[in-house]
Order: C-alpha cells, then sequence, then structure tokens
C-alpha cells in the first residue's frame, strides 16, 4: 500500500492527522463545493427576503420580495424593450432591499422600497425616480420585510396565528353579536308587553320629544292595558338570559373589533403568546371555567334564540357541562395558545413539558426552533450524535397521531406557507420544529444557506403530519417539499474548468458530510489532500454512504469543496464523522418510508403479487384452453305487484284518495283519513251498504269500490248492487 | 355551533304529526281540490318537519285563499292580487323563514298578474301555488282568465269570449323563471312529488294546481278524469319518477328533461292531454334577497349608521380648510 494511502486511511479511521501529506482545512476557509454558486446571496433572487403581507387573503400571507417585485413589474412593466430601464432599476432596487434586509435593516417593504431609492441615488435621477414611482405604484400589498434572521421563523408563525386569531375573532363577534341582539331582543319584547313598558311614561319616551305633546300618553296606555297578555317571561328564562348576556359581554378571549366597546365595561382581552410551554399550560387550565362559561352561554344561546330550550330536558345537561362537553371542534373556536420556544435553551425537562402538552391535545401551536444542530451532544463518546434530541422531538409528536407537525429548514419556510397556515389553523396541537440556520459558530454563511443546506443533506429534512389530512399516513404525511424525495441524498451537476481550462462537469451529491463541513467544529474531521496525493482509493462519500461497507475497507470517502478563489479541493473524512452521516441517511430512509417511498411493507407486497401473477400465467400459459362458459341466463327481475284484493270486498284505492272529505261527510265511523289524510275504510260494519254505495258514486275520482253486500237482506239491496256494478 | 347544541338538537328532535298542522277545519266545499292540495301541503311540512314558527303562508283573495287558516304556522291573508309582494317582504326581512303563497286564478292572474311577473323575475325563495279552478268561486261563478273559451257564468252569460291564458306559457316567459311545474289535484301522489320538489328548489318555483270546483263547475274535468290517456305524465331523473303503481293507471307518459326550456315550453302551450309534472327547473338562477343580501343583522350600530347616513343627505357641511368659509349668519 502505498504510504500517502496509508495515512489517509489512518486518518479517516483515528481521525489523527499526520503533520505532512494532510492539510488542516481550517486556514483553507473550505466551503461545500456546491455553495459556490450562492457565493453572493444577496445579487441572487431567492425566497429571501420575504413580506409578511397586511390584509390579503390566505395564499398572499406571506410572500417573497422576489414574487411581489415580479408581480409589480408584470403590472407595471409588461415585457417589451420599452419598459427595459423600469424592469433593470426596478431589480437594482430588489438588490439594494436584499442587501439592506441582510445586513439587518428591518421596516415596512414601503419604507423599505423608499429608503432603497434614496440609496440608489433617486433624488438626482430621474428616471430612476420615474421607475421607482411607477413600480411602488404597482406594488399592491405591504408588510413587515424579514430576512431569513434567528427570528424570522417566530416572525412569521406568529404573523400566521395573528391571522387565524383575527378570523376565528370575526367569527366570534359574528355570532355573539347575533345573539346578543337577539337575546336583548327578547328581554325588550318582554318590557314592552309589560305594565311598565305600557305606562304612560314609557309609551312618551318611546315617541320621542318632537311629538310628546300631541299624544295623550295616558289613555294611550289605558287601551293597551285592555289588551295587555299576562304570559310575561318566566323569570328562571330572564335570569338565563341575562347571565348569558353578562358572560358574552365580559368575556376576555377576543378582543374588541372595529372600535366596538367590549361590552358594558372594557376588559383587556387575555394574552394568548408565550415563551414557555408551562406557562401556556397554566394559563390554559386558569382559563378554563371561563372558556367552559363561554361555550356553555354560546351553546344555550343558540337554543334559547331559536325556542328551542326546553328548561325540562335541557337544564340537567347544562348543570353538567364541562370540559367533557367540549370538543376539539369547540376548543378551535377559542384562540389557540403560541409559544415559541428555542431548543437551544431546553434541557430534558423542557423535552417533557413539551411533550407532555402535546399530548394533552389542547389547542396550542408550538414553535420550537432549532438553531444548532451540528452541535455535538455532551457525554457521547463513541459517535457525534449531533442535535439530539430536539431535532427528533417532531418526528416523536407524529406518534402522538392528532398532533400537526411541520419540520422544515428556516430556508423552505416560504415554499409551505399554505402549510404553516393551515398547521394554524387545525384544531388540536401543533407543533412546528424549525432549523434556523443561524449558527454562531459558522461564520461567513448566510443562515439562509445552512439551513438549506441542512435540508438537502436531509439533516433537517422538511416534512408536514397532517392528522386532518385522511385516517391513513399516505395522506397524513407529506415529504414533496424536500429536493429529490425519491434519492438518498438530491444531486446537482457541478461545473467547473479543468486544469487545461476545459469545461468539465460533474454530479455531486449533497450529503451529511458536506453539510457538517461548513461548520469549523467539525474540521478536525476533515483533511485536505494535496492534488499530488490523489488516488484511485479515495472514493466520494455519498458513494461509501449509499454502500454501507461494514469492517474495513480500503477506501477513504472525500468531499468536494472549494476556497475563497473558488478552487476546488478533495477533502477526505474521518470515520467519526461519516458513521454519523451513514445514521442520518439511515433515519431519512425510514422517513422516506412513512412517506411513501421505497416502502418496505408496499416492495414486500408487490413482489408476492408479481410472484404469483407470473405463476398464475405460467400455469396457464400449459393449460389446454378451455371452452367459454356459455352465458348465464339473466335471472328474471322480480315483478311487484301489491296483491290486488278481491272485489267481494269493500275497499278503497287510498293512494289515489285526494282528501276531499266526501266520503267522511257520508259515514265518519266507516270512513277514516289515515295519517297521510288519505281516506281508508276504518270499520265496515259501521255503516251500511247503501252508505259504500253512495260514497263510491259521490267520490271524485271514482276510487271507493263497495264490492258484496255483507247483508244480503239490506233494503233495496237490489238496486244497490245494480248502481254499485260501475265500481266493482 | 357548540358541538353540544346539535347534540341536543338531535337528541330532543321533534317529530310532528300531520294533525299539528291542522288548524281550524276547512270551509270550503266537500269534493273541492283543496282539500287535496291542503293534505298534500300538511304531509310536506310533517316529512319536513318544517317548524310553525319558521312557516308562513300567504295568500290573496278567493276560495284558495283561505289557505293560511287551515294551516298552524304563521299566515297572512293579503289583499286581492297582492299575495306575492306581502311574500316577498316577508322573504326579505325574514330569509330563514320557509314562505309559501297560496293564490287562485283569479288572484294571480287577474288583479295580480303584474306582481306575478315580477315575483318570476324576482325569483325569491318560496313555492307559489296556484290554485287554478278557472273560475271565481268564493264570489260565485264568474269568469276568471283561465276559465275555458266558451264557459258560461255570471259575467259571461253567452259565454266566455276569450282563449283562456296560459299560467305556464306566461311564466315561462318571464326573465329568471327557474321553476315552473304543473299538476292535477286528482292525483295526490304527483301532486305531493311536485310539491315537493317545488320546496326543494332554491328560487321561485311556481306550481300551477288544476284543480276541480264541484260547486260551480263540477263536469269541466269529468273527461280527464275519466280517461287517464289523456294526461300525460312527465318523467325525468331529473324531475319526477313515475312510480310502478302509477304508471299501470297513467300509460301516456313523456321523457322531458327539466333543464330543457324550449321542449318546456313546448309542452307548456299543450292543454289536451293535460302535461302533469316538472316543465322546467334551472336551480343557477339567482334569487334576488341572496342579490340584496337580506337578512342582515339589524345591530344598533347598523340602524345608526343608516340613520346617520340618511340625515347626512340633508345636512350642510363646513366648507373645507383652506377654502374661504361660509361667513356666519
Amino acid at each position: 500500500m502505498h504510504a500517502d494511502h496509508q495515512a489517509q486511511i489512518a486518518f479517516h479511521l483515528t481521525g489523527k492527522r499526520p503533520d505532512e501529506g494532510l492539510d488542516a482545512v481550517e486556514p483553507l476557509r473550505l466551503r461545500p463545493a456546491l455553495f459556490t454558486r450562492y457565493a453572493d446571496l444577496p445579487r441572487l433572487r431567492y425566497d429571501f427576503p420575504l413580506v409578511l403581507v397586511r390584509g390579503g387573503d390566505d395564499t398572499t400571507f406571506v410572500q417573497s420580495l422576489a414574487a411581489i417585485v415580479d408581480k409589480a413589474l408584470n403590472d407595471a412593466a409588461p415585457q417589451g424593450t420599452e419598459n427595459e430601464r423600469l424592469r433593470k432599476h426596478v431589480l437594482r432596487l430588489e438588490r439594494e432591499i436584499r442587501s439592506m434586509a441582510a445586513a439587518g435593516a428591518t421596516g415596512s417593504l414601503s419604507e423599505m422600497w423608499n429608503e432603497a431609492a434614496h440609496r440608489l441615488g433617486s433624488a438626482a435621477d430621474e428616471l430612476l425616480e420615474d421607475s421607482v414611482s411607477r413600480a411602488g405604484a404597482a406594488l399592491k400589498i405591504d408588510g413587515e420585510v424579514a430576512d431569513c434572521a434567528p427570528d424570522m421563523p417566530a416572525r412569521l408563525l406568529a404573523h400566521g396565528w395573528r391571522r387565524i386569531r383575527e378570523r376565528k375573532t370575526r367569527n366570534f363577534h359574528d355570532i355573539a353579536r347575533r345573539l346578543i341582539l337577539k337575546l336583548a331582543n327578547i328581554l325588550r319584547a318582554d318590557y314592552v308587553h309589560s305594565q311598565a313598558g305600557q305606562s304612560a311614561g314609557s309609551l312618551k319616551a318611546a315617541i320621542g320629544k318632537a311629538h310628546g305633546d300631541v299624544f295623550d300618553f295616558d289613555i294611550m296606555s289605558g287601551l293597551l292595558a285592555k289588551t295587555a297578555r299576562n304570559d310575561s317571561l318566566p323569570a328562571s328564562r330572564r335570569r338565563r338570559i341575562e347571565w348569558m348576556l353578562s358572560v358574552l359581554e365580559s368575556q376576555r378571549f377576543f378582543p374588541a373589533v372595529d372600535g366596538h366597546a367590549q361590552g358594558r365595561d372594557t376588559v383587556q382581552p387575555y394574552a394568548f403568546e408565550f415563551d414557555n410551554c408551562a406557562a401556556a399550560l397554566d394559563a390554559f387550565r386558569e382559563r378554563q371555567p371561563k372558556m367552559i362559561e363561554l361555550a356553555k352561554a354560546l351553546a344555550i344561546g343558540e337554543l334559547e334564540t331559536e325556542g328551542h330550550y326546553l328548561e325540562s330536558k335541557h337544564n340537567l345537561f347544562f348543570e353538567e357541562f364541562g370540559e367533557n362537553a367540549l370538543g376539539a371542534d369547540d376548543l378551535a373556536l377559542f384562540p389557540d395558545y403560541l409559544v415559541c420556544v428555542r431548543a437551544g435553551r431546553m434541557h430534558a425537562e423542557g423535552h417533557a413539558e413539551l411533550m407532555s402538552l402535546l399530548a394533552t391535545g389542547l389547542p396550542v401551536k408550538i414553535m420550537l426552533q432549532c438553531d444548532d444542530i451540528l452541535q455535538e451532544s455532551l457525554g457521547s463518546s463513541a459517535r457525534l450524535d449531533c442535535g439530539m434530541p430536539s431535532t427528533r422531538l417532531a418526528s416523536m409528536a407524529t406518534g402522538l397521531n392528532d398532533v400537526y407537525v411541520l419540520q422544515s429548514g428556516a430556508s423552505h419556510l416560504v415554499q409551505l406557507a399554505p402549510w404553516i397556515l393551515r398547521g394554524l389553523a387545525y384544531a388540536g396541537p401543533a407543533l412546528f420544529s424549525v432549523y434556523s440556520g443561524a449558527v454562531p459558530a459558522v461564520n461567513g454563511i448566510a443562515p439562509y444557506l445552512v439551513s438549506a443546506a441542512a435540508v438537502e443533506s436531509r439533516a433537517f429534512p422538511v416534512f408536514v403530519y397532517d392528522p386532518s389530512a385522511g385516517p391513513d399516513w399516505a395522506s397524513r404525511f407529506a415529504l414533496d417539499a424536500n429536493p429529490q424525495p425519491e434519492r438518498d441524498c438530491p444531486t446537482y451537476a457541478l461545473d467547473f474548468e479543468g486544469e487545461e481550462h476545459q469545461r468539465l462537469s460533474e454530479q455531486l451529491a449533497f450529503t451529511f458530510a458536506d453539510f457538517a463541513a461548513c461548520d469549523p467544529r467539525h474540521a478536525r474531521h476533515l483533511a485536505r489532500v494535496p492534488r499530488a496525493k490523489w488516488n484511485g482509493n479515495m472514493l466520494p462519500a455519498a458513494e461509501c454512504i449509499a454502500r454501507d461497507a461494514q469492517g474495513m475497507s480500503e477506501d477513504v470517502p472525500f468531499l468536494l469543496m472549494a476556497d475563497g478563489d473558488h478552487r476546488l479541493h478533495r477533502v477526505i473524512v474521518d470515520d467519526k464523522l461519516m458513521l454519523e452521516a451513514r445514521r442520518c441517511a439511515k433515519m431519512w430512509r425510514s422517513i422516506q418510508e412513512l412517506g411513501g417511498v421505497h416502502n418496505s411493507h408496499a416492495e414486500k407486497l408487490l413482489a408476492r403479487e408479481r410472484k404469483a401473477w407470473e405463476e398464475k400465467r405460467g400455469a396457464e400459459a400449459a393449460a389446454p384452453a378451455a371452452p367459454l362458459p356459455a352465458a348465464a341466463a339473466p335471472a328474471p327481475a322480480p315483478v311487484e305487484s301489491a296483491p290486488e284484493p278481491q272485489s267481494d270486498e269493500a275497499h278503497i284505492e287510498t293512494p289515489r284518495c285526494t282528501s276531499c272529505d266526501e266520503c267522511t261527510q257520508i259515514n265518519n265511523a266507516m270512513f277514516a283519513y289515515d295519517a297521510n289524510k288519505q281516506a281508508y275504510i276504518a270499520n265496515i260494519e259501521a255503516g251500511t251498504y247503501r252508505q259504500l254505495v253512495e260514497a263510491a258514486e259521490s267520490c271524485q275520482v271514482s276510487i271507493i269500490h263497495p264490492g258484496k253486500p255483507r247483508n244480503p237482506n239490506e233494503p233495496g239491496i237490489d238496486e244497490l248492487l245494480k248502481r254499485a256494478e260501475p265500481f266493482l | 355551533m357548540i358541538h353540544a347544541t346539535e347534540c341536543l338538537l338531535r337528541l330532543y328532535e321533534e317529530n310532528p304529526e300531520l294533525e299539528q298542522y291542522q288548524a281550524s277545519i276547512p270551509r270550503w266545499c266537500t269534493g273541492c281540490g283543496d282539500n287535496a292540495i291542503l293534505a298534500a301541503v300538511q304531509r310536506l311540512c310533517r316529512d319536513e318537519k318544517l317548524r310553525p314558527e319558521k312557516t308562513v303562508f300567504v295568500s290573496g283573495i278567493g276560495c284558495s285563499s283561505r289557505f293560511p287558516h287551515y294551516m298552524k304556522t304563521y299566515g297572512f291573508h293579503g289583499i286581492h292580487g297582492r299575495a306575492l309582494p306581502i311574500a316577498e317582504g316577508v322573504k326579505m326581512a325574514r330569509p330563514d323563514l320557509h314562505v309559501f303563497v297560496a293564490t287562485g286564478d283569479g288572484d294571480c292572474c287577474s288583479i295580480g298578474a303584474a306582481h306575478w311577473i315580477h315575483g318570476i323575475r324576482y325569483n325569491m325563495n318560496m313555492t307559489v301555488l296556484l290554485h287554478d279552478n278557472q273560475i271565481y268561486g268564493l264570489t260565485k261563478m264568474q269568469a276568471s282568465p283561465t276559465s275555458p273559451k266558451g264557459l258560461r257564468s255570471n259575467t259571461t252569460p253567452r259565454g266566455a269570449y276569450l282563449e283562456p291564458l296560459n299560467p305556464l306559457s306566461v311564466t315561462l316567459g318571464v326573465q329568471n323563471a327557474s321553476f315552473v311545474a304543473q299538476v292535477v289535484d286528482w292525483i295526490p301522489e304527483v301532486l305531493y312529488d311536485v310539491i315537493k320538489a317545488a320546496f326543494h328548489h332554491r328560487g321561485l318555483s311556481f306550481v300551477r294546481i288544476i284543480q276541480r270546483c264541484p260547486e260551480w263547475l263540477p263536469n269541466l274535468f269529468e273527461p280527464w278524469l275519466n280517461d287517464p290517456q289523456r294526461i300525460l305524465l312527465l318523467n325525468h331523473e331529473r324531475g319526477i319518477r313515475v312510480s310502478a303503481n302509477l304508471g299501470k293507471v297513467y300509460k301516456n307518459q313523456q321523457a322531458h328533461d327539466p333543464l330543457d326550456i324550449d321542449g318546456a315550453r313546448k309542452i307548456a302551450s299543450v292543454a289536451d292531454p293535460i302535461p302533469v309534472g316538472i316543465l322546467y327547473r334551472n336551480p343557477d338562477v339567482p334569487c334576488y334577497e341572496d342579490l340584496r343580501h337580506a337578512g342582515q343583522l339589524r345591530t344598533p350600530e347598523l340602524v345608526r349608521s343608516g340613520l346617520e347616513a340618511e340625515l347626512d343627505r340633508f345636512t350642510v357641511w363646513p366648507q373645507e380648510e383652506g377654502k374661504r368659509a361660509r361667513p356666519a349668519a
């Protein structure tokens, strides 16, 4: 074995870098080769900064700056050479805003738009000023600008949460206003009909000052008193209505809207934003009696205003009305408890608290932000164990079955906006686990790139688990937002210049090792191999991970990395980091299975069915062709026919009866109406054959058939039989 | 709605009897076709579990217009020819109510003809039952617009001079017509089915019910009663499906798709055999109450803002700042 190769294997196995032959990567400030195209991020039109849109509908509650600018340009400057200048100016302006946001500037889009225009010198450039103002006028939306900074995920989630809360607030006030008005009207109507309401003073007050002297209210009151009703509102109903009104007007769950006062006494609404799970749970428990009371008032109010409330039946139920009476849909009427926590500040107790809060099924929306998933866990020497266990909380939460779970890097949040809103609107607990990418140890790489790298490398895959989407994993679990979800790692083409200035291209996979290589804390697991010492035993890390080799191997995994001058280097990786990369790959594969990609159950079933199908096919090919069985004769359709009464018995074709009263007028004991108010012979003994014949004659639709007489000795029977003949 | 409310409503769901919708005993003549219509409507109320306090019957003047007196629901016995405007007002103020209109051939097609045309055009969600006995019965036999040519009555002793007005053709000619059907009172099964379909149609459903008047025109429909072949049953999956038993009696049937307005107009122009069934049904015609957002909650704020807006029309505003102010009086 060549000495250079020996040194590389030694490094790979031990992580100890020899003094010669292998270089430390730290001084070179190497980055994964695929990062080179993102070296100057502000020049790229990517998802950030984003705008937390004020107003608008759910589809536009968050939008990227680039999308907003594209829309404005499309409206103000459609494609064509005459608008070229405007487009260029506005794209320059967009770049300026992006740079400002990356530098930490904050504010609304309109403010930053003006500031960026000012910086570009629009005051001195009329054409620029014209472009900026025309495109600015085409901006239909505004809102706070947020770059992919550490505070962005929480801001974005809080923005969505407020939108949902506003919707719930409007919904509540729609219901409450209607109920309050109707309940108050019941009391008012009772007052108007009462003695006090019909007194001369009340009547005068109702008319107003202008015509107060025209009427004699005493006489009017006297007149009304004569026709006054005595059925005033029962005291229990009055008490119930007054109680409901007081509960609805003094509630603190929803703020007042549209300038309406909260009630007679303005009360401070509850706060629903928390920074730890325990405080949210305490607040929920403390407010629960009030919430039950409000839900009870709403429930009784609906029954009461519709006149459905029955004291004999409903009182007992509402006396026992407690937390068990409120289902998830009822709780969803109330604002959710928003908790934003940072994983870095949490310990084991915090994790347990979070999981138990989710397990309660209460309407909490928890944002768990991980800032550092590359930090090695303490007390673990055998393996790196990056970011445990905060990064696993999302996977664990899916096991609770009814928790909405969304995991993503901050970089992918814009494209996940509809799912974020869906999770916030979900009637039950939700967990949003977000990796911000803002790792203090990683200098010089934007958080956006770091979080995107975490997603690309499968270190922090994107997934959504939505219990409301259906009963099974196929409908609940989605991996679609991941890049190339069917692969172990996403693969991209890297174009570069060869030694002889020729254009070369190579397919590069982005693995966990590439992601870890961004972080200087893992530089000790890497060593640069000078060009002269490259050899055939060096294998791309992705291939080594895929091979999942057990035991000793002579291959040394390497990564392609680039320095500040965009020169490519091969960097070999030690076994400890590779072990972590393999572990990451295995976890990704199990997530893939949940998402239906390479699902082992499905693949086993498919193999079994395929085998059975092939065996059957083979057997059929071997067997002689059997004659086709004769087509079975169709079974005769059952004929529905009601047994026709014999003409000897008197009968009525009831379904054809027009309820015209002719027969019942003749004898209402013999002829009667059924539940549909159609005639039938109720008691043939209750009348004479003569009445039967007369009824048959008078029936407008001739459906009464008198049959044969029961008493052959009835007077005039011969004549009656003759008259009955047409109706037999 | 809170889940508990729904549960309680389901738990204590009422199952009314037909008699619970019966108010006073009808004063109609024995054998009158109105009885059949009343029975069918009461059956509908029972089957649909309509709450009496959520149901209104509005009528004009005539025999048929006594209808609200016999229903234990809300009722409005209106003035001659004005049943529809009253019903429209009710619907506009309370779109949550089930509104039925009972009107006669004189009430609707003569004095109320203008309201009838515009009622069809407004297409408000209600069920209009035109009790067409082709005579003024309450006032003892005067010719109505639908009386057949040659009918001798107190007002036409030499026989009616004009061809009768065809309520179906007129209705189908009005813009926004959305449901037009015809039935005869002596086939209760179809009468019920059509009224039920009319009730479920969203929009104004116009049902002409040809009814017998045993007092003044006892023999007018005798030929049709005696010969089922002179009844043309319209049969379609989107209209009324004729049952097997009924099909044995009424064999003269025609497949007619109620979405086909041209076919409907053609059928409407036939007087003999009498077409029975749904001629036209178009659920996509907008309802006036929806267009006008009827039923808006009248909160004190809304009432106040309406009054303010009205008063503002007469308010003299002080001149705007920067302009010369009007000298004080």
